[in-house]
């Protein structure tokens, strides 16, 4: 019983310091948004602010374009979401419950496109849209992660559990396709749209890769882009502000976390093929 | 002749997968094969010059010192963080699960990073391992040890990169480690400490066989991430310093997109796309050795 005890105590020990360790980033950019800049100079292990201030957010708003970063984001993440869903779903509708010639064939090409790096198709992505002159759009932001392979796959295998007499009902019943997707489908497949919107608002909002390339104005930046730029370029070493602006750049992901969090880590891994 | 209702319902089938199609064609199918394309050719973004040159591109790449580098240290890299991330994740997951009570407020804890934009968690890193004002640096001072320069430093910045990205990863992993001890039926350990097994024992012989199938699934997806990491680095160091940190996806991306070397970043690109392709068939071969065990 003793030996049971101990191994308890140690095993708290270690899940405490290895918490600490995870937590510590985001308790100091949090503290030190709050702090005062010649505060933040002082060497020293104070880490709590003397006197808490939010000047370094006034002064977040007042310098950069992060409002205009985080509208930014905002706008690509959903119609990047919208575009993935009305693209993709009438897709995986067809290869979960319809016959048509060289069905397979095409789903082993979706399997494939699966597992390709975006790396890959980074360079002719970025000269395709700077012939139509898209660089610095959101069309550029935007377009090519339309494509999603992912959301076919994941559509499938979920549509594919639903019970055939569903369809042959509506067939009977003379029911249209765009009806029969709208109105049966897509309240049907809710638990499938869902853990695919989190996934997908998570990776495009992260990214820095893409919007790196495509972008080349300040005022197009989406929030990682335009912080690291805040960073790099505009804060000069205005820690506090930086901080702010960090704070800001991932607080929707993690109040969409925290309210949801099982929702949330079974989409992110749920979906693991992908990373 | 077919008729004519089966023949209306080809093509409704095909009009519901059009949109689909022609967005991956465009986007994803016609690229990879334009950037095999290019990288057979002599093109610079504001060159005339663009003439097909067949390997030469290739056989400029495996005579660059730099591309080696850039493969060594994308393989250093990808081995430490994969290991690291999935002993870590199994450690926590072992821990975690025999928590019933407490146990989603420490898997929020460690899946906190995995949530976070990566870019604005590396500026948080570069703050804490800041040379002069850092908190890193103050805590070892305060202990009596001098601090380093670590992202500035070459003997340094690998580590640091590594462990972040550890940092990054080890909640991911332990998700999936989670997730298979849950299926694991809790009989089995009651039988086992019936006859007197103790923990380790019971993670030896039960937990660590039947979670292989789960081990080997995360070795793969973390090996695939890893390779595929971009931000952190490009953040906190670029690459640098002296090239200590210039991974493949840092590499392409400056040939690319900084010095618009397109024919030769293609041939980075497309040496990218056999190594991922080629693991993905290592896991494919795999997946069916597990299933028809």
């Amino acid at each position: 019983m003793k030996n049971k005890n101990c191994w308890d105590y140690l095993s708290t020990v270690f899940l405490c310091l290895l918490g600490i360790f995870m937590i510590f980033p985001f308790v100091l950019m949090v503290v030190t948004s709050l702090k005062d800049s010649k505060e933040i100079m002082i060497t020293g292990l104070n880490i709590l602010p003397k006197t808490p201030s939010f000047k370094n957010f006034v002064t977040v708003f007042q310098k950069t374009l992060l409002l205009r970063y985080l509208f930014n984001g905002t706008v690509v993440v959903i119609s990047i979401l919208i575009g993935q869903l009305v693209v993709n779903i009438p897709a995986s509708y067809a290869f979960a419950k319809r016959k048509f010639p060289l069905k397979n064939l095409l789903f082993v090409a979706v399997l494939a496109a699966l597992v390709f790096p975006k790396y890959i198709a980074a360079i002719p992505n970025f000269l395709l849209l700077s012939r139509f002159k898209l660089i610095n759009t959101y069309r550029a932001l935007i377009l090519p992660s339309i494509a999603s392979p992912f959301c076919i796959f994941l559509m499938r295998q979920y549509i594919m559990t639903i019970p055939e007499d569903f369809f042959e009902a509506a067939a009977l019943e003379g029911c249209s396709i765009p009806k029969l997707l709208t109105r049966i489908l897509m309240p049907m497949i809710r638990p499938a749209i869902g853990s695919f919107t989190i996934f997908s608002i998570v990776s495009h909002w992260n990214d820095l890769f893409w919007p790196l390339i495509v972008v080349n104005s300040r005022s197009m930046y989406t929030p990682p882009a335009g912080i690291v730029f805040f960073a790099d370029a505009e804060g000069a070493s205005d820690w506090g502000a930086i901080m702010a602006a960090a704070l800001l750049t991932i607080a929707p992901l993690v109040v969409l976390f925290l309210s949801n969090q099982k929702q949330f880590i079974s989409s992110l891994t749920s979906t693991g093929i992908k990373g | 002749m077919m008729p004519k209702d089966r023949k209306s319902d080809i093509i409704v089938s095909y009009v519901l997968i059009a949109p689909a199609v022609a967005f991956m064609v465009l986007f994803i199918f016609y690229p990879i094969l334009y950037s095999i394309i290019l990288s057979a050719q002599t093109y610079r973004l504001g060159f005339r010059t663009r003439e097909l040159i067949g390997f030469g591109n290739y056989i400029e790449l495996f005579k660059s010192a730099d591309f080696w580098n850039s493969l060594q240290i994308t393989g250093i890299y990808t081995v430490v963080v994969v290991i690291a991330s999935l002993v870590l994740g199994i450690c926590l997951a072992v821990l975690i699960h025999q928590r019933k009570k407490t146990g989603m407020i420490w898997q929020i804890i460690f899946f906190l990073p995995v949530a976070a934009t990566m870019a604005a968690m590396a500026i948080v890193w570069r703050f804490i391992l800041d040379d002069n004002f850092g908190v890193f640096n103050n805590l070892l001072r305060a202990l009596g040890t001098s601090g380093a320069d670590w992202v500035r430093n070459p003997d340094t910045a690998l580590g640091a990169v590594i462990i972040i990205n550890i940092w990054a990863n080890a909640g991911y992993t332990m998700v999936f480690f989670l997730a298979g001890l849950a299926n694991i039926p809790d009989e089995l350990y009651q039988t086992a400490s019936l006859d007197g097994s103790t923990r380790l024992q019971d993670f030896r012989y039960i937990s660590w066989p039947l979670l292989s199938p789960t081990t080997l699934f995360i070795t793969i997806i973390m090996t695939v991430r890893a390779l595929a990491s971009f931000d952190l680095i490009k953040v906190m160091t670029n690459g640098g310093p002296l090239k200590t940190t210039q991974i493949l996806s840092l590499l392409l991306y400056q040939e690319a997109f900084q010095y618009f070397n397109v024919g030769y970043a293609s041939g980075i690109a497309v040496v990218f796309f056999v190594i991922v392709l080629a693991l993905t068939l290592v896991q494919m071969r795999f997946d069916t050795r597990i299933h028809y065990q």
